[in-house]
Parts: C-alpha cells; sequence; structure tokens
C-alpha cells in the first residue's frame, strides 16, 4: 500500500504535449477516478505512472521511492486494460500464477494465493478454461484478479469496463468498489464516462488536452465545477447571470431548477416547453424563452408533468448557481 | 465467347504453360530410357539409384542440408529480433534500416552476389563454409522478417506491457508470453528461409569455391552433359518445396483458426 506523488509529470511527443505538468497527490488507499474525452491524455499519464513510457519532464514517488525512471518491473503495479490483455495460450490459473511464478513463489504459497483469489473473483469453476472460452465480463475478472494476486501497491486500470454492456457494467462497478474498499489498495481508474467517475471515485480528476482541469470529490466537481469544460463535461449545465451586479456567468445543474406553470404565478422566466424526453425515473425538459435563451430541466417522474408546448416559468435560488470564469 | 470466359482461358494457359515443364521432370525421372526422352519408354528408379549411388551429389545433398540448417536457423534469429526491433522500438530512420535489411531480396541477386564476391576476397571468406553460412544468412534475414513483421505488428504490445508491470522481465516476456504464440509463425519463417537457402543458386556460385550444393551441381551437370540423374534431383527438390511450403502454410492457417 502507498500514495503516489506526481510533481509536473509532463510527456511530450515532439511539439504535441500530452500530458502537460501534472501536479498529483493519490493519498494510501484513494480510489481516484480520471476522466477525460478521448485523447485527452489519460492513458498516457497511466503509462507513466505504470513505467510503460518515461515522462519528459517532472517528477514520480510511489511511497517514499523516487520510481520516476524506474522500469515497470520494478514499481508493484497492479495494471488492467480495457482490452484484458489476457495470455490467451494460457488457462484461467495459469494467467492468474503468472505474476507469482516470475515473483518465484514457492508452489504451496502460489497455489495458495491463486486459489483464494480465483474464488473471490469468483472464477474457480473456470480456472481450467482459457480466455477465448469467457465472456467479456469473465475475462475482466480475470485480468483483475491477475492484477491483484500479487499484492501490488497500486492498481491501475484503464476503461476496464469499457467494454462491456450497460447492466454488466454497473454490476461490476459496484464489485470493483467493493473489492477495492477490501483491499483498501491504492487505485486509479481512468474512464471517458462521467457516471462512472462520480460513482466510483473518492476524488475525480479531470484532463483535458493533457492538463489537469480540476481534482475534487465528485460532490464538488459536479457542483462547484473550476471551469466550464468541467462543468459542460460532468453533465448538462444551464449557464445563467450572476445577480451580483457583474457581468459574471455561473451554472446550474438542470434538477436545481423550478418549474411551474405560467398560469399560477410570475416569478421568474416565462418559457415553452420546445421538447421532452423520458428518461425512466425522470424526465427532461427543454425550455425555450421568448429571448433566445434556453435552459434544461430535470424532474422526477412521479410529480407534476408539464405538456409539450406548455407556458412553464423557470425560477432557481441565487446559491445554487456556482460562478464560472 | 464472354470476356470472362476469355480472361479464364489466358490464366489457365498460362498457369499450364507454367507448371507443364515442372511436372513432365517427374515421369522423365522414373524413366528407363539411358537419355532425356518423353515420354518416357519404360518405367524404373535407375536415375535415382544413380543419384544415391554417386558420391558427387550426395555430398552436395550433405552441404545442401547442412548449409540450409544453420543459416536458416541463423537467419531465423536474427531476422526476427531485427523485426521485433523494427516493429517495436521508435527510431529515427526506420525506413532506411528496413530497406537495409531488406534489399537483398530487393536487389538483383548478381548484384549481391559480386558484392558478396568482392567483400569475402578482401576479408579470405571466398571458398569457405562460414562465408557460404554468411552470405546465406544475409539473403535469409529479408523472408525471415516479412514473416515476423506481420506476426509481430499483429501481436498486442499491451501483453508484454502487463507481463512487465507482473515483474516479468524482457527475456522472461519473450519466452513466456510472445513466443509460444508466435510458435507457427517463426516455424513457417524457417521453412521459408530453409527452403530458400537450399534453392539458392547465384550467390552460392560466386563465393562458395570448392563446395558443391545441389543447385549448384545441377548447373554444372547441365553445362557439362545432360544426365537424366538431374531429373531425378529435380523430382525430389520438387517434392521437398511442396511438402515444406504445404506443411508451412498449413500450421500457419490452424494458428489463425485457433486463436
Ligand atoms: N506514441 C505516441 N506518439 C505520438 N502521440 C501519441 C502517442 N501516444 C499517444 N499520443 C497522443 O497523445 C494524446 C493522448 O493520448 P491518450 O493518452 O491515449 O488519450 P486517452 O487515453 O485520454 O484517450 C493523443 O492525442 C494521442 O494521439
Ligand atoms: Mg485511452
Amino acid at each position: 500500500m502507498s500514495d503516489i506523488r506526481l510533481s509536473k509529470i509532463r510527456k511530450d511527443y515532439g511539439i504535441f504535449t500530452a500530458v502537460a505538468d501534472v501536479d498529483l497527490h493519490v493519498v494510501n488507499g484513494e480510489f481516484l477516478t480520471i476522466l477525460g474525452p478521448s485523447g485527452s491524455g489519460k492513458t498516457t499519464l497511466l503509462a507513466l505512472i505504470a513505467g510503460l513510457s518515461g515522462p519528459t519532464g517532472g517528477q514520480m514517488h510511489i511511497g517514499s521511492q523516487d520510481v520516476t525512471y524506474t522500469p515497470p518491473q520494478g514499481r508493484n503495479i497492479g495494471l488492467v486494460f480495457q482490452s484484458y490483455a489476457l495470455f490467451p495460450h494460457m488457462t484461467v490459473a495459469e494467467n492468474v500464477a503468472f505474476p507469482l511464478e516470475v515473483r518465484k513463489w514457492s508452489r504451496s504459497k502460489k497455489d495458495e494465493a491463486v486459489g483464494r483469489v480465483l474464488q473471490m473473483m469468483q472464477l474457480g469453476a473456470l480456472s481450467s478454461r482459457k480466455p477465448s472460452q469467457l465472456s467479456g465480463g469473465q475475462q475482466q475478472r480475470v485480468a483483475l484478479a491477475r492484477a491483484i494476486v500479487f499484492q501490488p501497491n497500486i492498481l491501475l486500470l484503464d476503461e476496464p469496463l469499457g467494454a462491456l454492456d450497460k447492466k454488466l457494467r454497473e454490476e461490476l462497478q459496484v464489485e470493483l468498489k467493493q473489492l477495492q474498499r477490501r483491499l483498501g489498495i491504492t487505485t486509479l481508474l481512468v474512464t471517458h464516462d462521467q457516471e462512472e467517475a462520480l460513482s466510483m471515485g473518492d476524488r475525480v480528476m479531470i484532463l483535458n488536452e493533457g492538463k489537469v482541469q480540476q481534482i475534487a470529490t465528485p460532490e464538488i466537481a459536479y457542483l462547484q465545477p473550476a471551469n466550464r469544460f468541467v462543468a459542460e463535461f460532468l453533465g448538462t449545465a444551464n449557464i445563467v447571470s450572476v445577480s451580483d451586479g457583474s457581468s459574471r456567468k455561473g451554472i446550474l445543474r438542470p434538477e436545481r431548477l423550478l418549474l411551474r406553470t405560467s398560469a399560477g404565478t410570475n416569478k421568474g422566466v416565462a418559457t415553452v416547453v420546445s421538447d421532452l424526453v423520458y428518461l425512466g425515473q425522470t424526465v427532461r425538459y427543454y425550455l425555450s424563452a421568448a429571448d433566445g435563451t434556453s435552459f434544461i430541466a430535470v424532474r422526477p417522474f412521479v410529480g407534476p408533468k408539464f405538456a409539450l408546448g406548455s407556458a412553464v416559468n423557470v425560477s432557481w435560488t441565487e446559491e445554487d448557481v456556482w460562478p464560472i470564469d | 465467347m464472354t470476356p470472362n470466359y476469355a480472361v479464364r482461358t489466358v490464366a489457365i494457359v498460362t498457369l499450364g504453360f507454367l507448371i507443364l515443364p515442372v511436372i513432365i521432370v517427374i515421369p522423365m525421372s522414373f524413366s528407363s530410357a539411358s537419355s532425356m526422352s518423353f515420354p518416357p519408354p519404360g518405367l524404373s528408379l535407375r536415375w535415382y539409384s544413380s543419384f544415391f549411388g554417386s558420391s558427387v551429389w550426395v555430398s552436395a545433398t550433405i552441404t545442401s542440408a547442412v548449409l540450409a540448417l544453420i543459416s536458416s536457423t541463423l537467419g531465423l534469429l536474427l531476422g526476427s529480433m531485427a523485426s521485433y526491433g523494427l516493429c517495436r522500438r521508435r527510431i529515427m530512420q526506420r525506413g532506411i534500416i528496413e530497406s537495409n535489411f531488406m534489399a537483398p531480396m530487393i536487389l538483383p541477386t548478381i548484384i549481391t552476389a559480386v558484392a558478396l564476391y568482392i567483400a569475402f576476397a578482401k576479408i579470405g571468406l571466398l571458398g569457405t563454409l562460414i562465408g557460404l553460412v554468411m552470405a546465406h544468412t544475409i539473403l535469409l534475414v529479408p523472408y525471415v522478417m516479412v514473416v515476423m513483421n506481420v506476426a509481430f505488428r499483429s501481436f498486442d504490445l499491451r501483453q508484454e506491457q502487463v507481463s512487465w508491470t507482473m515483474g516479468a522481465s524482457w527475456y522472461t516476456t519473450m519466452r513466456r508470453v510472445v513466443l509460444p504464440q508466435l510458435g507457427p509463425n517463426l516455424f513457417a519463417a524457417w521453412v521459408f528461409a530453409f527452403v530458400h537457402s537450399f534453392d539458392e543458386v547465384v550467390v552460392t556460385s560466386f563465393i562458395a569455391g570448392t563446395y558443391n550444393t545441389v543447385p549448384k551441381q545441377m548447373f554444372s551437370e547441365l553445362i557439362l552433359e545432360i544426365s537424366p540423374t538431374i531429373t531425378a534431383v529435380a523430382t525430389l527438390l520438387i517434392a521437398f518445396t511442396v511438402a515444406s511450403l504445404a506443411g508451412a502454410t498449413l500450421i500457419m492457417k490452424r494458428s489463425v483458426q485457433t486463436v
């Protein structure tokens, strides 16, 4: 178990900067999610931490050890790729035993550890199968089992659930989170799915074009985004003027908007429902005001509904507006 | 006649034209006549016994086999490593380095032959077995690289990376993760190299000195006198080549299906 400290870590490919001066401290046992659009440098950052790629600047510590130029073999890190990268010529048990064989664990210790991890990951019955005979979810579990069996200090997961369908992904998110808590292992999980990042991380780090936009708890990042990019990347954001006399703008999350039929009140902004979408438990309203401003509101499915084309007044409390820019 | 039919006819005639001379050699080798004739007046194995009874042919065969064995194995080793390095490392001027390795396959063989002749003459390797092995190895490396480039490029680098993070050295990763999966490719590359070495005559003639290989001996015999023994040699070569290449192709195909 270890903490990770990056100071001014960067990676340049010629004139292109994939990761720009990242400062990061992941505390021991923390679950950090790394969120960013495709090409924002997430995989590059993980590769730097794993030692698969050398930084062009900055320093990196795992625990008290300076690992800036340590090869991947010397870092004691468990790694899972989106594609799993299982060894197709080995059985499930052989895949999981591989890191222990490399580390020259004794036979009895090795068998014991492999058996325990396979059981923990519900893979016991599949131990003699080849990866090609497993479903996507099972392959994912094998990759995870192989990454934790040698008790690494750190677990790095690069979009580990990205290849799975939504239902399985949600199940595994819960399992993964429980596993991480049980092992207490410092974990970095890369994803481009904002819900996954917010629901799984103790903290979330948002990257764009190789630069850190914000590192914060999910709640802070969602409600108090550091900038417009974070605000919009983490979900729908209504942009409104801040009523402090300045010309500053602020953001309002869709569930913070209050909607009333215009017949009952003249408070707030008069709008018309221009579209609405049923999302199961919630309804999403698209509202347009006469001056061209538009709002997006989310309301619970149970409760008052507003028909398409009906007149609705939109209002909000000033404390819910978070100033940006 | 539809155009399609015309194209097909041309294709079949061309193929026949290419294959027929090769095919004709086979019945001729079983001929009982004492000079080359077609069709053979009767059947016998006398030219095969003449081949196996001739110390010249047998020693040429042994030289060819030893030479092919050593140089294809060396070629496999060096060609695979060159291929891996060029596929995995970011190297400046990769194109130049790669074309350097591939040159013996692309250049007219006679140019390579003259170049090696001059170079080997300078360092005293002409007419030596070491010289022959070196020359053949140089010629075989590009054949190995063509096969192994495809293999390494389609091999998922992330398997290697995961192996490294789990503590396996580069060497262990090669031995336990990469090579076991590329066995069929390595075997095919080795067979192609072996067959090519066995078949090589131009460079060999220039630098072999007193060493005789099978194709070199065939050439000398054709110049002196045309003995039907040569048809038996040709038939054995055809059988060997077809069997090796078919075997290599089969193993490659099977590996594609199972992965
Ligand atoms: N080896 C490389 N050479 C040049 N550019 C690269 C290399 N690897 C990644 N990049 C670039 O760095 C950027 C970040 O890539 P990556 O870390 O894979 O993004 P993400 O994982 O967030 O999608 C991309 O624009 C990518 O094209
Ligand atoms: Mg990525």
